[in-house]
């Protein structure tokens, strides 16, 4: 028996390389088509494997903070800073975890609506869709327990609210509402702390086993740019721990930025259930459907106006229902007062902008255009694009540098602007690295 | 023959649905895992002597007092005792039945005002009558009360029985505020 002979150690590790990925097509993982495209292509393809890579970095930090947060009423609020404050890059890990949520939320919303308006919940594609507004539901779900883990002020006004909103619920709200509070508080953030760490992620796996559709892009440099602008924003908006909990003092606080539209519809003092539940569940219910209503052959959002509306509309009313949940009126005495959302103003604007965003779709954006002009590829020659690497690589380390010179001087959060910025630096080079490996190609 | 072969057929698959049927029902009894049942807490439970309060007084109580500090605390758990201005006796459940925080007495007013987005209760009867608690529909517009006995030496006492949801409210046109107090 004579061990095969291998002339480089290249050779070895690309035949180690061969072997490996022949083993692996009696796996699961035959099935899918990874693609690492060669060259710049459109994030709106893949934003849902982008949102997957950040689902992936939540995994990771969150799993990392278990190890010094404590489920227990009279404790998670000090954990948390004692994170925040005392453990070794326990700020990094926090902020990334926060920060790493509100781009999944975010990525989640853009990628619905790019698939929406190119009408990929068509061509027999309606599994995938649907799995995918639950979703989208479940990483709000995800969000809303992670953030009230926390247990300061503005944990307890979700909870509260929340809860409430469970407990108004007809029929099934008093006998559901128990099971997620326990005998209170002290049983409420253990059960809280189980959704956010297991039974949630665990439902979101399975479903994305269902929802991940099999031809996969992989695109190095855009994921790296990603995760290069969490860091970033973390950097430059760390997230606060707030006040400590506590229900003899009133504050005035605003939910996370993906709620306060439900905050908004409770701040009109109408029926609890139904302005905050119901209404925003009819959006759900629109998404959902929306496959099986909209049966026509044509896939481009100019050629179904009507559709093409709706969507607009639902943005409109997301991004104006978001803003009056933050606003916030302290002209007003009372804290009732400065809270109040005029119920005739707030609803009948919902009436208005629906109409507004028919009009402009029917009226500017659905006429049909004239062919619009392939874009010209930008193409740097040999010598320029071996420049843009070497420049890039320099500045990734000036960054890293800085990063590690910041944190060495106790400014966490602009050492995470750092190493944002070394990241998303990292990412152009890797583009101008395939770029130029491309244009220097060998002739065959 | 055909025909007997699919009557067969059909009740092997009845007799398989009861099978599984009966194997399910005994587990449904799993859901009750998922509702924590107080034990070892005495339902009447001696708040204080009348003499320790005076008309527009009051004393804050836990209910059902475990002798742990981290479950005792909890909002769920907090209660009132006013004696108001006229020299009734109320037992409220602390939490208010807007959002859950915690209103204290005042009693210049005769009211119970919670902190955080200023719902008003009146002290005789728990009602709401002014901010978003107000604003809310019979029956989630007053606190819950606590039945109280007060024996022939003056001392109170929760017996447990809830006129309403905590942090949800309470029908208080069907039952009277005074019918929640007894003298034993």
């Amino acid at each position: 028996m004579s061990a095969p002979r291998y002339k480089t150690f290249k050779e070895a590790v690309d035949a180690l390389i061969k072997w490996t990925v022949e083993r692996l097509e009696r796996t699961p993982f035959a099935a899918f088509k990874f693609t690492f495209p060669k060259q710049y292509i459109s994030p709106y393809g893949y934003l849902g494997t982008l949102t997957a890579i950040v689902f992936l970095v939540l995994g990771v930090s969150g799993a990392i903070l278990m190890f010094y947060y404590s489920p227990s009423v009279d404790l998670a609020f000090s954990s948390v800073r004692e994170i925040q404050d005392s453990v070794p890059f326990g700020f990094v890990m926090r902020q990334v975890h926060y920060h790493a949520s509100n781009f999944m939320v975010l990525l989640a919303v853009f990628h619905l609506y790019y698939q929406y308006f190119s009408g990929r919940y068509k061509i027999k594609n309606e599994v995938l869709w649907v799995t995918g507004i639950i979703l989208g539901i479940l990483t709000v779900l995800e969000a809303y327990t992670g953030y009230n883990l926390i247990l300061n002020q503005r944990a307890m006004l979700a909870i509260n609210i929340g809860m409430g909103l469970t407990f108004s619920a007809p029929v099934l709200g008093p006998t559901v509402a128990p099971i997620l509070m326990g005998g209170g508080y002290f049983d409420l953030i253990v059960r809280f702390y189980a959704l956010h760490v297991f039974i949630i992620p665990l439902l979101m796996l399975l479903l994305l086993a269902v929802h991940v559709p099999r031809a996969l892009i992989i695109d190095m440099p855009m994921i790296v740019g990603v995760l290069g602008a969490i860091f970033v924003v973390a950097g430059m908006f760390p997230a606060e721990i707030g006040i400590r909990f506590d229900p003899s003092k009133g504050l005035v606080e605003v939910p996370e930025w993906y709620l306060t539209s439900i905050y908004a519809f409770l701040r009109t003092g109408s029926e609890r259930f139904w302005s905050g539940a119901l209404l925003p569940l009819l959006f759900a219910i629109f998404f959902l459907i929306v496959p099986f209503v909209d049966k026509s052959k044509k896939l481009s959002w100019r050629d179904r106006p009507f559709f093409a509306a709706m969507g607009i509309a639902s943005i409109v009313m997301i991004i104006v229902t978001t803003v009056w949940g933050f606003y916030v009126d302290f002209s007003q005495r009372t804290v009732f007062d400065q809270l109040y959302v005029e119920p005739v103003i707030y609803y009948s604007s919902f009436g208005i902008m629906t109409l507004a965003s028919f009009f402009v779709t029917y009226r500017y954006l659905v006429k049909p255009r004239g062919k619009p002009a392939p874009a010209k590829p930008v193409v740097l020659t040999p010598g320029a694009g071996l420049a843009a690497v070497a420049v890039t690589m320099a500045l990734v380390i000036v960054f890293g540098y800085l990063a590690v010179l910041t944190y060495a001087q106790n400014m966490p959060n602009i050492s995470m602007f750092h190493m944002g910025m070394s990241l998303i630096l990292l990412g152009m080079m890797l583009h101008f690295y395939r770029h130029t490996s491309q244009t220097t190609a060998k002739p065959r | 023959m055909p025909e007997s072969g699919a009557s067969r057929r059909r009740a092997l698959r009845a007799m398989l649905t009861v099978a599984v049927l009966a194997v399910i029902a005994p587990f449904t009894n799993l859901v009750r895992f998922f509702y924590r049942e107080e034990t070892g807490s005495s339902p009447r439970q001696r708040i204080a002597n009348i003499s320790e309060l005076k008309p527009g007084s009051s004393i804050f109580f836990s209910y059902p007092k475990t002798g742990d500090p981290k479950i005792d605390g909890d909002p769920f758990r907090q209660w009132m005792l006013v004696m108001t201005n006229d020299g009734k006796l109320r037992a409220y459940s602390r939490v208010c039945v807007h959002l859950w925080c915690l209103p204290i007495y005042v009693p210049d007013r005769s009211e119970l005002m919670c902190p955080c987005h200023g719902s008003i209760y009146r002290d005789d009867d728990g009602v709401a009558i002014a901010g978003p608690a107000a604003f809310q529909p019979y029956p989630t517009n007053a606190l819950p009360m606590m039945v109280i006995e007060v024996d022939e030496k003056g001392d109170i006492y929760a017996t447990g029985v809830v006129d309403g949801r905590i942090g949800l409210g309470r029908e208080w046109r069907v039952r009277r505020p005074d019918d929640n107090v007894r003298r034993v």
